[in-house]
């Protein structure tokens, strides 16, 4: 079956040239899990190469547009967890279960490009793309890793108010998965650099490792993540504030 | 057998539980500004804290160690031990506990439950306040919280009681020679204190109410008894007061405001048959208002307006520097329950921030706190190194200015201002 979609595919994109907007509708529209559990490695290396380590339990549904985090260690952020909803029809919601102060603290989700615990992430790289909300412009192919990909100009639409003025992606033909993305930031110059690994997982392609070098501040960042369930029935009302409070156990 | 199944049950669940052991080591250095000499206050040297799941249930435990250089005697001290149960309506707390209410950042007038420890007033979160035995109930219903505390004791603000090297010399009540009376205060007849919140979202806004019934954390004089012409019997003990907090955390652009007022209402309700009873009635509005930016470069500048007004006073006193009887009016009126910092001022704003440098190594706060109504200022600087993970050098410098008239708080504290050496190590 999966022979046949890539065949399909390969036979579309060279009889019919998709414009931009079409292949990243076919990349929203694959096939994805409804949820995923991981534990996450985050490593931070900044200019002088020195590390922080830190892991994550993460939970989320329907493409991460509801995520919740418990961080496990270092010892300083162990018991602090992360909730992030995303509405269609106002604000995103984000809070954090500071242990310390015994304190659910909402934050605004209107900064996006603040970086999420230190790493080169942001709330906006941590939150999914709507198709509506930005212009996709197809450039010329690429090969990348001996991979042929599809390379996409995503355009940030000015109502979202991005921090990046826009985005390159590498959409690897035959997967239809994005592996590889330049942000460029408000000035138009080089911010970060990503890429994504995946692995098949029940059928996924399910993301493994993120590597992100933010090229301004000479730093970096590398998720990986370990023990990978998907479609494990998560429950939706696990993504409360309630549950920020304590690490679940399984 | 029954005996030998629940053992087994009980072990099997013991062993499969979630035992989580996180702590610190933080042996730390205060010196005065004016003379670099020592001050030995107390701080806290070591801390664990103990975390223990078994299936709907957590077990806490948070101790502590203080020690004070130039004594041998370092005191244990157990300051929470609590059980909470999570049903998945949403979860029920029993044992000695700290409660955190409010919204805004270090000062929080409607977080009255436990009371402060004034040794460790310039620590962050739930570590300046002392725990007390409590039942508390939370209930979420979708956008909804409920929340319930009962407290059956009532706690009082530990002082530091005849300490040279705090700022504001306090004698301890029992030590006066006035009386044979070895009780300090006097006895609370009904010590329940209770409280009650609801929080909730509106569109982009939360906003929670709150009501809390208890006793002052602070004591106040509530009357004068007398046995003979020379033997004055000062009455000391702790007023009733109400509070009634309301809460708002919103979002306009970039800015985050937090925001809470308490309004309280006080009374001397001992009904004792005192030579001299004080009828003492009072209300007085504290809040706090902050505005939070977070920069380009994600650094955070916040700020914070600091209120406490008094409204209405009415009852008698004594006048602390003639010793005389007097009529108690809103400008002799202390509030002995609400934020700390709202009392040392009538009206203050404090500037904050914090910003990181070589890459995120040296994380650097600064806080300045302003008195409105005369002059008074306040600066604090910290800076802290991580040397390598878990293990960081922490320095600071607060440092108190005021005018030359003795009974300006910021002049009180002048000879407070300091520094501070701190190296940490976490686990």
């Amino acid at each position: 079956m999966k022979k046949i979609t890539i065949l399909l595919i390969t036979i579309i994109s060279t009889s019919y040239p998709q414009d931009g907007m079409a292949i990243a509708k076919m990349v929203d529209e694959r096939k994805a899990p409804q949820d995923i559990v991981s534990k996450t490695t985050m490593l931070l290396t900044n200019s002088k190469g020195k590390t922080r380590t830190s892991t994550i339990l993460s939970k989320s549904i329907n493409n991460s547009s509801k995520q919740i985090l418990w961080f496990l260690n270092p010892a300083d952020d162990k018991g602090v967890a992360f909730l992030k909803i995303e509405h269609v029809d106002k604000a995103d919601e984000m809070r954090m279960w500071l242990p310390a102060f015994k304190k659910v603290r909402r934050i605004s989700s209107s900064k996006k490009g603040d970086s999420f615990m230190g790493s080169d992430l942001s709330y906006e790289d941590m939150t999914s793309r709507a198709l509506d909300e930005n212009n996709y412009k197809r450039l010329e192919n690429d090969m990348i890793d001996g991979k042929e990909c599809f390379v996409l100009e995503v355009v940030p639409n000015a109502e979202i108010k991005s921090t990046y003025s826009k985005h390159i992606t590498w959409v690897e033909k035959e997967t239809l998965i994005a592996i590889k993305e330049e942000s460029y930031d408000l000035g138009g110059s080089l911010r970060k650099k990503k890429k994504f690994f995946f692995d098949s997982i029940s059928g996924y392609d399910v993301i493994n490792e993120i590597f992100v070098e933010d090229i301004q501040k000479n730093h970096t960042t590398k998720l990986t993540m370990d023990d990978i369930k998907v479609d494990s029935d998560i429950d939706e009302s696990l993504f409360q504030e309630k549950n920020l409070k304590r690490l679940p156990r399984n | 057998m029954g005996y030998r199944y629940i053992l087994l049950i009980l072990t099997c669940k013991i062993l499969f539980g979630q035992l989580s052991i996180t702590g610190s080591l933080k042996p730390t250095g205060m010196f005065r500004i004016s003379d670099q000499s020592r001050m030995d206050l107390p701080f806290r040297l070591a801390e664990l804290k103990l975390g223990y799941t078994m299936g709907d249930f957590d077990f806490m435990l948070n101790s502590a160690v203080e020690y004070r250089w130039g004594e041998n005697n370092p005191v244990f001290d157990l300051r929470e031990a609590y059980i909470v149960w999570f049903p998945n309506w949403g979860e029920i707390k029993f044992g000695k506990q700290i409660h955190a209410w409010g919204v805004a950042d270090g000062n929080n007038p409607t977080d009255n439950l436990n009371a402060y420890d004034y040794y460790f007033m310039f620590l962050p979160g739930t570590d300046r306040k002392l725990g007390s035995l409590s039942a508390a109930m939370t209930i979420y219903w979708g956008d909804w919280q409920l929340e319930g505390v009962i407290i059956p004791d009532h706690i009082p603000n530990r002082m530091p009681f005849n300490e040279p090297d705090f700022p504001f010399q306090i004698s301890e009540p029992s030590k006066s020679d006035a009386t044979d009376k070895t009780l300090p205060y006097e006895k609370i007849e009904n010590p329940i204190e209770y409280g009650l919140r609801l929080k909730t979202t509106v569109g982009e806004t939360d906003v929670g109410i709150s009501y809390f019934n208890g006793k002052d954390r602070s004591f106040s004089l509530l009357g004068v008894d007398t046995f003979n012409i020379i033997k004055i019997d000062p009455k000391i003990g702790y007023r009733e007061t109400s509070v009634f907090g309301l809460n708002v955390v919103t979002f306009i652009d970039d800015i985050t405001i937090r925001a809470e007022a308490g309004y309280f209402t006080t009374e001397n309700n001992y009904q004792e048959s005192w030579f001299q009873y004080y009828d003492t009635k009072a209300e007085y509005v504290q809040y706090v208002i902050q505005f939070e930016y977070r920069t380009v470069s994600s650094s955070t500048i916040g700020a914070q307006l600091i209120g406490n007004h008094v409204l209405n006073a009415v009852g008698q006193t004594v006048d602390l520097l003639t010793m005389d009887q007097t009529t108690l009016n809103t400008d002799n009126f202390i509030p002995g329950l609400g934020t700390p910092f709202a009392m040392i001022a009538e009206q203050s704003l404090s500037i904050s921030g914090s910003e990181t440098f070589f890459d995120e190594s040296l994380e650097l706060n600064y806080n300045l706190l302003i008195n409105l109504e005369e002059k008074g200022q306040m600066v604090g600087i910290n800076a802290a190194y991580s040397l390598i993970e878990n293990w960081s050098i922490d320095g600071s410098v607060s440092y108190f200015k005021g005018d030359d008239k003795p009974e300006n708080s910021f002049e009180q504290l002048e000879d407070f201002s300091h520094f501070q050496f701190q190296l940490a190590y976490s686990f």
